[in-house]
């Protein structure tokens, strides 16, 4: 939202290559460029004026009827489904109804915490949703890792595939969930459907088997300060009797 | 006041180490000086110099040492003569700096209600045991998790395989003290390894040799498209979620 | 056509290479368990696949089915999903920092598990809380108990096709969703025990909160009652189906409602009580067919009878500090801390360097809403565990799923799964 001046950067466009033909990741600020679309007619590809008045009506048809894929694994799933029961009612949204099956679905909301056993399950889900699509990562530990900088978790769903909006908290409340889906509608009111070429798939890269580089992935999961190396943090009295581990960085 | 026992403790940590009473040459302490437990009692009469150990932890919790070639007799006469028909829980403790790994057993009797605790030491380099599986089917699952998370192979388990992490993982055996919290690669080469997994890596040895006898391929946990057909009738949950 | 009989295992332990990974897994004739399966040339098994992803699997759990026809002869359940390595955090984190961990693991009765841990935490160092502070647990102990049994209850109802029974349960929730919120700031990740106490005494009015709730609560559970335990459909769905014997479920170590469903009488808060849970009048509902329907009936119950313990818990509340008093383990009041030196210096020991238990170890279980949870801590004498293992109730009642649905009907599964009330939370840990 306003770090750009053109339409807003779609991770979904096709990536631009660099001279060795690898793809050059668009995803991080200070590195966007903005589209230059010229004024043309209707089909030209361009936008115009009708287009843009059939950009609004496709846009408000979107988002009044975005059916969720509640891609939920822990207590997020608790606080979505609560979201969705009678006080929080999801229903004003048109959104009441989740489909399960990501054959139907506009929106992942991924709840939960995401171990990397289940990762290929989530990329596969994400890949079978028709486009157009938006995800929303609901919670720290879809967004960071949260409090879980282990072994066996994913730090931020954003590594495996291309996150729309962050809704942080553990877990956030219903209202931040319905906030993060409300920026999500206007994400969709300001998208141009028709003026657009194609989506594209983001680039699956084999080094690392998602659309991010193998350096960017390891930079934007590193740890947080101590949070990992809490046998010297607290570790003003030792008993030296067991010795753990200190954390290993990538 | 209850809480004197507790104080004790903490002021003896603000003191620091002191000496210990145990005798020097390692010679294992005298029995009896514990409160009595009836099953302790039974195990020395019935295994004598089967029980290496006896301890009294945390008030009333007795432990009890075993070596481990004698757990599946031990384990046996406590189910059966004993009583202790449930099995409430089968764990590790690494303590690591190459010490012995423990193999804790939890037992409780539902008609006697009385616990016991009852472990066994493993050195590193001979992280094997009987499983008790065939005593109790609790023990089934729980081993698995030990093999996964420690190392330690259950002589006897049909179908020792891992359990919390998927099949192929090649780190190693997180619950060591050896184990850096954040695994042994970075992160990418994690990500690559759980995105590059074949369909394959995501079932048992034995399901795949039940569809190698069926004459069918496993079906591809993640493609929802060769499912829709069979899994249709819970697909959608008349649209209220 | 001849039927033939196959008979076929993995039996031998898996070759597995220094790392851990596996190698070789032959196949091997074996004797005392084998599964026969009967191999009619006129028909044929199908393998599928449910989850991980799915509505109905509670959580992500993926069962891989045999199925001939509709019937099911083999299910195995592939587990570690969401596995976040909880026992392994909590080497790295203090005595106290465990609590909020403790949340995320069954977060549909966060304070039985912080409850559960304190007190195994306080029994390995031999503290004994305040009178107060007791009653104050066992309050919110039933509480929770009755907000996952309300969980499961929407859950099952909405996997069966009862609709309505989530609806009217959620809203039931959210009024429990109010009181963690008032006590604790947060409504699930409620992390409100400390060792040797609480993070916070009651606010005021929220013992009126709470007997508002109990008032509204009776009638909508006798509401949900008349939808669910007399109706043609359900009782269909859930009778006879699904069932395990007495011994077998204590063979497989079920505990809970599900153990009782199957005519075994034991919950820990009648054979090993705690906190004068000895004293205050309340039944355990035992079934007698362990099917579902029975599961259902004994959950049903049990949320009545944690109402009269509450009741009873309500009327014995004592007044008193909430807190043990010794400054080495619990924080000192801010008061205190910021105006004279001694608790300022306690204050910046206790959050810097953690409490410190002595040598030690504990294993204490306490009932929970899924079954019979332990917690085993052992501490070498710092301020952080040697060894932090739960015993998820959920980890071993689903274990015994297959040996339950084994030669029953696929949609038979589903029901199943819903009745043994599983978070994958305590499951994968």
């Amino acid at each position: 939202m306003g770090l750009n001046d053109g339409p807003i950067q779609d991770q979904h466009r096709p990536q631009p290559v660099d001279a060795h033909g690898l793809s050059v990741h668009q995803g991080l600020p200070g590195q966007i460029q903005p589209a230059t679309l010229e004024e043309g007619n209707l089909f030209s590809g361009q936008p115009g004026f009708l287009t843009t008045r059939l950009d609004a009506v496709v846009n408000w048809a979107r988002r009044n009827s975005v059916w969720p894929m509640p891609f939920g694994t822990a207590c997020c799933a608790i606080e979505m489904m609560a979201s969705a029961a009678t006080r929080y009612d999801l229903a004003r949204f048109g959104m009441e109804r989740m489909s399960f099956s990501p054959r139907q679905a506009d929106l992942l909301i991924c709840a939960g915490r995401v171990s990397y056993k289940m990762a290929p399950v989530l990329k596969k889900i994400w890949e079978q949703m028709p486009s157009p699509k938006w995800s929303i990562s609901m919670g720290a530990c879809a967004s960071s890792g949260g409090v879980f900088d282990v072994y066996s978790m994913v730090q931020g769903i954003d590594t495996i595939i291309p996150v729309d909006v962050y809704v942080p908290g553990c877990p956030p409340r219903p209202e931040g969930l319905i906030y993060g889906i409300l920026l999500i509608h206007e994400k969709i009111k300001q998208s141009a459907p028709t003026s657009e070429d194609e989506w594209n798939a983001v680039d699956m890269l084999p080094e690392t088997g998602s659309y991010l580089p193998r350096d960017v992935v390891d930079r934007i999961t590193l740890p947080f300060g101590n949070s990992t190396n809490q046998n010297r943090s607290s570790g003003l009295v030792s008993t030296g009797a067991v010795v753990r581990v200190s954390d290993r960085s990538p | 006041m209850s809480n004197d026992g507790f104080k004790k403790g903490l002021d003896a940590l603000d003191q620091g180490p002191a000496p210990s009473d145990a005798p020097a040459d390692g010679a294992p302490p005298q029995a009896g000086g514990l409160p009595p437990h009836p099953t302790v009692d039974a195990l020395r009469e019935q295994f004598g110099p089967g029980v290496l150990r006896h301890e009294l932890v945390a008030g009333d919790e007795h432990i009890v040492y075993v070596p481990a070639e004698r757990i599946l007799e031990i384990m046996g006469w406590l189910r059966d003569q004993q009583g202790y028909d449930f099995l409430q829980d089968l764990t590790a403790i690494d303590y690591g700096g190459g010490r012995m790994i423990q193999v804790v057993y939890q037992l409780w009797s539902i008609q006697r209600k009385t616990n016991v605790r009852v472990k066994c030491e493993l050195p590193l380099d001979g992280l094997e045991i009987d499983s008790v599986y065939f005593l109790w089917r609790a023990a089934d699952w729980m081993e698995r998790e030990v093999y996964d998370m420690f190392g330690v192979v259950f002589r006897g388990h049909p179908d020792l395989r891992r359990i919390l992490m998927p099949y192929n993982y090649a780190e190693g055996h997180p619950l060591r003290k050896d184990f850096p919290l954040r695994g042994r690669f970075s992160r990418a080469e994690q990500t690559r390894r759980a995105l590059s997994m074949k369909t394959e890596d995501h079932y048992s040895p034995g399901e795949l040799e039940t569809a190698h006898m069926l004459g069918q391929s496993v079906p591809d946990p993640f493609n929802q498209a060769e499912t829709a057909d069979q899994g249709g009738q819970f697909g959608g949950m008349g649209g209220a979620g | 056509m001849a039927l033939r009989r196959v008979v076929y295992n993995v039996t031998r332990n898996p070759e597995l290479s220094a790392g851990g990974s596996l190698v070789h897994a032959p196949i091997v004739p074996v004797q005392g368990e084998a599964r026969e399966v009967h191999e009619d040339f006129s028909g044929e098994h199908m393998l599928i696949n449910i989850g991980p992803q799915h509505p109905a699997t509670h959580g992500v759990l993926r069962l891989v089915l045999e199925l001939d026809g509709e019937t099911v002869i083999r299910c195995i359940p592939h587990i570690g999903y969401l596995h976040s390595s909880f026992e392994k955090l909590g080497e790295y984190r203090d005595w106290n920092q465990i609590v909020p961990l403790t949340d995320r693991m069954d977060y549909l009765a966060p304070l039985i598990y912080n409850c559960a841990y304190a007190m195994a935490v306080e029994k390995m160092m031999g503290i004994t809380v305040t009178e107060r502070c007791k009653v104050v647990r066992v309050i919110l102990m039933e509480l929770d108990r009755i907000f996952s049994h309300l969980l499961w209850l929407g859950t099952t109802g909405i996997d069966l096709g009862a609709f309505t029974v989530f609806l009217y349960t959620f809203q039931q929730r959210e009024k429990i969703y109010d009181l963690h919120e008032d006590l604790t700031g947060a409504r699930i990740t409620t992390s409100s025990t400390r060792i040797g106490g609480m993070m916070a005494d009651l606010p005021a009015g929220w013992i009126e909160k709470l007997e508002q709730f109990m008032t509204g609560f009776l009638p909508v559970l006798d509401e949900v009652d008349t939808l669910l335990t007399n109706n043609a459909i359900w009782i269909g769905r859930t009778q006879n189906v699904g069932g395990i014997s007495g011994e077998d479920a204590v063979n497989f170590g079920l505990s809970g409602p599900n153990l009782r469903a199957s005519g075994v009488p034991y919950d820990v808060r009648k054979d090993r009580p705690y906190y004068d849970y000895e004293t205050y009048d309340f039944d355990v509902p035992v079934g007698e067919h362990g099917d579902i329907y029975d599961r259902y009936l004994c959950r049903m119950e049990e949320m009545r009878q944690s109402i009269r313990i509450l009741r009873q818990a309500i009327d014995r509340l004592p007044g008193g500090p909430i807190n043990i008093d010794d400054p080495r383990v619990i924080l000192p009041p801010k008061t205190a801390a910021m105006n004279d030196m001694e608790s300022m210096i306690h204050h910046f020991k206790v959050v810097m360097e953690g409490v410190r238990a002595p040598v030690g170890e504990s294993w204490f279980s306490v009932e929970s809403s899924k079954g019979e949870l332990g917690m085993y801590v052992v501490s070498d004498g710092g301020s952080k565990p040697v060894r932090w293992r739960v015993r998820g109730p959920s980890f071993i009642n689903i274990a015994a799923l297959p040996h339950m649905i084994e030669g029953t009907l696929l949609s038979d599964v589903i029901a199943v799964n819903a009745s043994l009330d599983i978070v994958l939370g305590e499951i994968d840990r």
